[in-house]
């Protein structure tokens, strides 16, 4: 697997959909890909926020830490975007991610990630315009909900 | 120092300068024989004087000495001499002046000789004389002393003198000596024209140093203003973050411009004069011929002055006007030195200066261990500004105790701390340790039992080891082996010139005194001390990065091989074979550069490090050879079209560039140009773009960089050329790398780099963290972790420990006072780079250690003033002693636990 396929992972993204591609390979280029055993923890509930990743191949699930012990919430595949909130909002991790089994991720750094959207404007847009699609869902939602 | 640099100068070369003007006198007479062997050439040889009566042979060497009248007048025949022919007696008195003019020269090359000898020793001296006093300078004056001032003093200023030391006295009087003996020659040849040369020198003599006062002057102060300009630039580079954080650029440039203009016309303002005054004198040296030629020649016309006499006599002239521009010459640089001395000793006043160190030998006597009780009475301690930080203080503590000094936010505390480790002599009132006076305590005694921790822990450049063994070093204990007579060379030369003759070579560090049996001993001490203080994980990763010397230390070399074996097992048995890539003799290293690939090996030389390797001869010829070139050219080409895709747009100087591109943001415009013209054609490419893109390839690591451009056919060339690019290096026989073998230890690597004999995969997550961890449980199996420690050691501090934390710095500092076991340590600030609960940790460490010591710590409050045997608080002045009233028995205090050792990364 290559830059390049990295890249076509990265396009899938919501978030990333609307970037410049000459930017996604940048993103991309200066992103580690790890690749995590089955079981092996991306990071834990708590831990301080410093990277997001992008599943390439594989699965992870999402875990919370309740009282009763780590409850899956959710279950994340291919070219899932994980971790970033926690980045953005620089709040510790929010639940735990694990990997269900031998998973490939790209592991984008906070900093650079940080720096990338500080230095081009373009990319802070879509990454906005993404934000704010989701606040209209979970508002959506909250209406459907109180509604119901 | 003496006041007058003549007299240093004759007090302390006396014997050299006799010696040296013994043989210049002995000199003159021949000197003198030189001047009148033309005359008798011209007179008897040439012109015939000596054949005159007809006579066809005349004597040549013939030697007689008509005795003095009042001794006989009889007259004494040596040597009759040759009776030769008018050819002979020309050529035979030509070959003498050559004679004389070898036996001169011979006489100007050892007196040079000489003279540079003693200028060299006095300056040594000086030197080491004016380092001496650097030493004593008093607390007071080293506020206002600056080092790099004192630098230069040392460095550059006294270096003329000491080149003028050699001719202080010598070259006055031998070339006042020729200048007489010139002047008796031309007196004796003719009064009226040596008194009109006496006439124009006399002028000469008193003008000249009239106008040169000025210069003086000006030279006073072009030297005050480099040594201030040296200090300037000094405090600029030591405040350097300050420029920085208020961008203070422009002051500081204006104002060293205006330095360097100041200095600038201070020098075009001696330039000026020194050359008027230069071409006066030269003008008045030429106004002597002038009268020559015209009164002499007017003589000679007359049948006055014969023509031999003349010529005799202008010969002698010219011989003339070098000794006196030497000789005014000299009187300048006498002068000049002079103020550049009192210069010098004016910045080492004696109102500066502590007393001598010199202490004698009754000192072993009151070498006694530092207990029993310590008292103060009356203490008074004024502040900057005359009022009373401490006034009528009394205190007492028998010793051994643990004592805290519970700081009332003002100095007092702090101030009582160094006068009890005696770093303060500014107070008055008496401390007492049982009999003794601690004020007269002997310097070796207060700095073998004592130790003091300030605020600011001084390092000096040099191995941590270093820095910890500091305070052992207080006398030559044995002395090392050396060449006999190296040894008697250095000694004599050190007697000579007033210098130690103690050699650092010997061994200083006294073992015994701190429980040591040799230096392997010792190394574990330090090593234990620096792990109960927190330090030893540092010093493990330091060690890790360390090198060693396989042909010295053998034994270890081996051992980390066997470690690499056992390593690449655990890996093995553990399901961890993926976590590092082995260097493999035949296989690529994905997670290793195409250079390290190629190479297989560890750069030793810089030609072979970096980019300097594309432009490698060797290295180019082996690839050309394997038939790479091409393919990595095109490799090039690849990475430098992604990299200006990529990073096109960001700004020049971000962070980025430096962190992942291959390519400079100054050299992304120069890289989109050789695309431009390979895209003209292929064959465009010159030899030089073609070296810049192959440097790209030679930095891409196939794992890291993920840019899909090695496939496996290539990376079995590659393979298959290293073999070849290791004949061609090995032919050439140059020791620019060290290639790797599975067998043996690679000196040019890090000791990791040895464990592990491979790289640690970018792809696998957390994979450093692991490896790390298993690297420390085969270093713990196989007992390592004290000999990679003590490499630790080895670890360079940097300028002023710079390349180490501050918490660090401090560990060090109180360190290298521990080992040294003090009967009392004083900590005066030393924990304050750490949090407040590692310096918790630290204080019930110190009190446990100090057990059977005295320990006295300064405290920012009574948080932990508790566990000490007795407070000392400070109220209006007043010293309160207060005694803890049950502190907990000294031997039960629990020890906290030395932290858990070895975690952190490996790479």
């Amino acid at each position: 697997m290559t830059l390049e396929a990295e890249v076509q992972s990265l396009r899938q993204v919501p978030m990333f959909r609307d970037v410049d591609p000459a930017r996604l390979k940048l993103l991309a280029f200066t992103s580690e890909r790890v690749q995590f055993a089955g079981g092996q923890r991306f990071f834990s509930q708590g831990d301080p926020s410093d990277a997001a990743y992008v599943i390439l191949d594989g699965r992870a699930s999402v875990l919370l830490n309740t009282p009763g012990g780590d409850i899956q919430v959710a279950e994340l595949g291919g070219n899932a975007l994980v971790g970033e909130m926690g980045i953005l909002s620089d709040t510790p991790r929010s639940a735990t991610i694990m990997a269900a089994e031998p998973t490939t991720a790209l592991r984008i750094d906070k900093r650079v990630f940080l720096e990338l959207l500080a230095q081009f404007p373009q990319m802070s847009l879509a990454i906005m315009r993404e934000l704010a699609k989701r606040l209209e869902r979970t508002n959506a939602q909250l209406v459907a909900q109180s509604s119901s | 120092m003496e006041k007058s640099l003549f007299r240093y100068i004759w007090n302390h070369s006396k014997r050299d300068q006799l010696i040296v003007l013994a043989v210049v006198l002995g000199s003159l007479p021949f000197y003198f024989m030189s001047l009148d062997l033309p005359r008798q050439i011209v007179n008897q040889a040439i012109q015939g004087d000596a054949y005159r009566d007809g006579n066809p042979t005349a004597p040549f060497l013939h030697l007689s000495y008509d005795l003095p009248a009042w001794l006989g007048g009889s007259h004494l025949e040596i040597f009759e001499g040759f009776q030769v022919g008018r050819l002979g007696l020309l050529f035979g008195l030509s070959t003498l002046f050559l004679f004389f003019v070898i036996i001169n020269g011979g006489f100007k090359y050892w007196i040079n000789v000489a003279k540079g000898i003693l200028g060299e020793r006095m300056l040594r001296r000086m030197r080491f004389d004016l380092f001496t006093m650097v030493l004593r300078f008093t607390p007071e004056a080293l506020r206002t002393v600056k080092s790099s001032e004192t630098a230069t003093i040392i460095k550059d200023e006294v270096e003329p003198i000491g080149g003028f030391i050699g001719d202080a006295f010598i070259t006055p009087i031998f070339l006042g000596m020729q200048a007489i003996t010139a002047l008796v020659f031309i007196m004796i040849q003719n009064v009226l024209l040596g008194l009109i040369a006496l006439g124009v020198i006399a002028i000469q003599f008193t003008i000249i140093p009239r106008l040169r006062r000025e210069l003086l002057k000006l030279g006073k102060q072009r030297q005050l203003a480099s040594r201030e300009l040296a200090g300037r630039i000094a405090e600029v580079l030591d405040g350097i973050e300050v420029v920085h954080v208020h961008n203070s650029y422009n002051w500081e440039r204006a104002e060293i411009g205006q330095r360097l203009f100041d200095l600038f016309t201070v020098r075009l303002k001696i330039y000026n004069r020194k050359f008027f005054v230069k071409s006066l004198n030269n003008f008045l040296a030429q106004l002597t011929p002038f009268f020559f030629y015209s009164i002499g020649g007017y003589f000679a016309l007359r049948g006055t002055l014969d023509i031999g006499q003349l010529v005799a006599v202008i010969a002698a002239y010219r011989e003339l006007p070098p000794p006196l521009k030497e000789l005014i010459d000299w009187d300048q640089q006498r002068l000049d030195v002079q103020v550049k001395y009192d210069q010098v000793t004016q910045h080492f006043a004696d109102e500066r200066l502590g007393p001598l160190m010199l202490e004698s030998g009754e000192v072993a006597a009151q070498d006694e261990p530092l207990v029993g009780p310590l008292v103060g009475e009356d203490i008074r301690v004024a502040g900057p500004h005359g009022d009373m930080i401490i006034e009528d203080g009394s205190f007492a503590v028998d010793l051994p105790a643990s004592v805290a000094l519970v700081s009332n936010g003002g100095a007092a505390a702090s101030l009582l701390a160094r006068i009890v480790a005696r770093r303060s002599q500014e107070f008055s009132g008496r401390v007492r340790i049982g009999e003794r006076d601690l004020a007269q305590l002997p310097r070796s005694v207060v700095g073998r039992r004592m130790a003091y921790a300030g605020v600011d822990p001084t390092l000096f450049p040099g191995s941590i080891r270093d820095n910890l063994i500091y305070g052992l070093r207080s006398r030559p204990l044995s002395r090392t082996e050396e060449d006999k007579r190296d040894m008697d060379k250095r000694i004599a030369e050190a007697l000579r010139t007033g210098n130690p003759v103690e050699s650092i070579a010997d061994r200083w560090v006294d073992y015994e005194s701190v429980g040591a049996k040799d230096e392997g001993d010792l190394d574990r001490i330090l090593i234990e001390l620096l792990d109960r203080i927190g330090m030893g994980d540092t010093i493990y990763l330091f060690g890790l990065a360390g090198r060693i010397d396989p042909d010295r230390d053998n034994t270890l070399a081996e051992r980390v091989v066997d470690a690499r074996h056992r390593l690449r097992e655990t890996f093995q048995a553990n399901g961890m074979a993926d976590l590092v890539e082995p260097f493999d003799p035949g296989r690529y290293n994905r997670q290793a550069s195409v250079a390290e690939n190629l190479l297989f090996g560890v750069p030793i030389s810089d030609e072979f490090k970096g980019r300097n390797l594309a432009e490698n001869g060797k290295f180019r010829s082996a690839i050309d050879r394997a038939g790479l070139t091409d393919d990595l050219v095109h490799m090039g080409v690849q990475i430098a079209e992604t990299m200006t895709e990529i990073f096109e747009g960001l700004p020049p100087g971000h962070s980025l560039f430096e962190q992942f591109s291959f390519i400079g943001a100054e050299e992304l415009k120069d890289f989109e140009a050789i695309l431009r013209r390979r895209g003209r054609g292929e064959g465009n490419l010159k030899g030089d773009d073609r070296t810049r893109l192959l440097a790209l390839p030679l930095a891409y690591i196939e794992a890291r960089h993920r840019l899909g451009l090695l496939d496996e056919r290539m990376m079995g060339r590659i393979v298959e050329a290293r073999g070849l690019v290791r004949e061609v290096l090995e032919n050439s026989a140059s020791e620019g790398v060290e290639f790797y073998d599975p067998e043996h230890y690679c000196a040019a690597a890090p000791l990791r780099d040895n464990l592990l004999f491979g790289r640690i995969s970018y792809q696998v997550a957390n994979a450093r963290l692991r490896v790390a961890e298993a690297v420390a449980a085969v270093v713990r199996e196989l007992n390592l972790e004290e000999d990679i420690e003590r490499i630790g050691l080895d670890y360079q501090v940097g300028t002023a420990g710079r390349l180490l934390s501050p918490q660090e710095r401090a560990s060090v500092s109180l360190v290298r006072c521990l080992v040294k076991r003090p009967d009392i340590f004083v900590i005066d600030g030393a924990l304050a780079p750490f949090d407040e609960a590692r310096s918790q940790q630290l204080v019930e460490l110190l009190l446990g250690l100090f057990d059977q010591q005295s320990l006295f710590m300064v405290l920012p409050n009574d948080r932990q003033a508790g566990a000490f045997d007795v407070q000392l608080r400070f109220r209006d002045g007043k010293i309160v002693t207060e005694k803890t009233v049950a502190p907990a028995p000294r031997s039960s205090r629990p020890e906290p636990d030395a932290p858990q050792r070895i975690t952190g990364e490996v790479v």
